[in-house]
């Protein structure tokens, strides 16, 4: 059966371009790209969705997610941020992941550079779920892969 | 392109250490499936463990020493307490991924620290001991510089 996909990237990454010393110029349209490539060598059905609205995301997250087989986050801000919106993220996640669906954070640049003071990723005790950090375009292209990998798992 | 992948302590015991949490893969087959990916990709991958922390900052030096172009380093649990591997990994020029079979940020809070990822290019963590192969898979696909 063909694998569904829902691939979300939150706040502020509709207008993302930034030109990286070792990656060179991404933007959320490479990114899409990117990820439609790698889908459709996998035969993956992809849905890739950004959102600036808080409401949306959580939405998603939440009942959008019902469709698909896995999810892909890039919370930007979210998985550390100390606000409601941190304590909200992290119900999301801890239940996507109670129900057992492959779900894996990524963010674009590494997070731990910025100093591990402030950035952290998502602490979901009980959870499980994939992280990836610092591959530019390519944290989405290994967690697609790792997510086939795990849904297609022969025993 | 010539890789180090490097092992902190009680990698050695997987298979039949905490399972539900490692998987039942042993490290000699890890092993084996990255250098056989290795292999088909050009790739030369040497891969190792060590108990002791100074022989992995050892290793590490090595690295500097034979011009090796990526170390992608599973320190264990040093990863949460070692400088000493921080600072080896900063000398080293060349692309450094830390990995991790679990994800330590879903765990004890003794190990949300990391010394290893502010000192690397990127982080893997939580998708498995194929993580590992994963990770190898992907390197002939990043703009790394080959010596």
């Amino acid at each position: 059966m063909k694998n569904k996909l829902l691939i979300l990237n939150g706040p502020g990454l509709s207008d993302i371009s930034l030109t990286d010393d070792f990656y060179g110029k991404i933007t959320l349209k490479s990114i899409e790209d990117k990820c439609l490539e790698v889908c459709t060598k996998l035969n993956i059905g992809l849905d890739f969705r950004q959102t600036d609205d808080e409401d949306k995301l959580f939405s998603y997250l939440l009942k959008d997610s019902e469709e698909f087989d896995a999810v892909i986050i890039n919370p930007i801000g979210y998985s550390h941020a100390l606000t409601a919106e941190f304590a909200r993220y992290r119900l999301a996640i801890k239940t996507l992941t109670l129900q057992k669906k492959p779900v894996t954070e990524v963010h674009i640049a590494n997070i731990f550079k910025q100093g591990s003071d402030i950035t952290k990723p998502l602490q979901v005790p009980e959870g499980e779920m994939g992280f990836v950090s610092g591959l530019g375009v390519y944290s989405y292209v290994i967690a697609i892969n790792a997510i086939f990998k795990k849904l297609n798992k022969v025993v | 392109m010539k890789v180090y992948v490097i092992n902190g302590p009680n990698i050695n015991l997987l298979g039949t250490r905490e399972p539900e949490i490692y998987g039942y893969e042993m490290i000699d087959d890890i092993a084996k499936k990255c250098i056989e990916i290795g292999n088909k990709k050009g790739i030369d991958v040497q891969f190792m463990q060590s108990n002791y922390e100074g022989e992995l900052v050892g290793w590490i030096q090595d690295a500097i020493k034979n011009k090796i172009d990526v170390i992608v380093v599973n320190a264990a649990a040093y990863t949460h307490t070692s400088i000493a591997i921080h600072d080896a990994l900063k000398s080293f020029s060349g692309f450094k991924i830390e990995l991790h079979i679990s994800n330590p940020h879903l765990r004890e809070s003794f190990r949300h620290v990391t010394f290893v990822a502010p000192a690397a290019d990127a982080v893997v963590a939580g998708l498995g001991a194929d993580g590992y192969s994963h990770v190898i898979e992907l390197l002939s696909d990043l703009p790394i510089k080959v010596n």
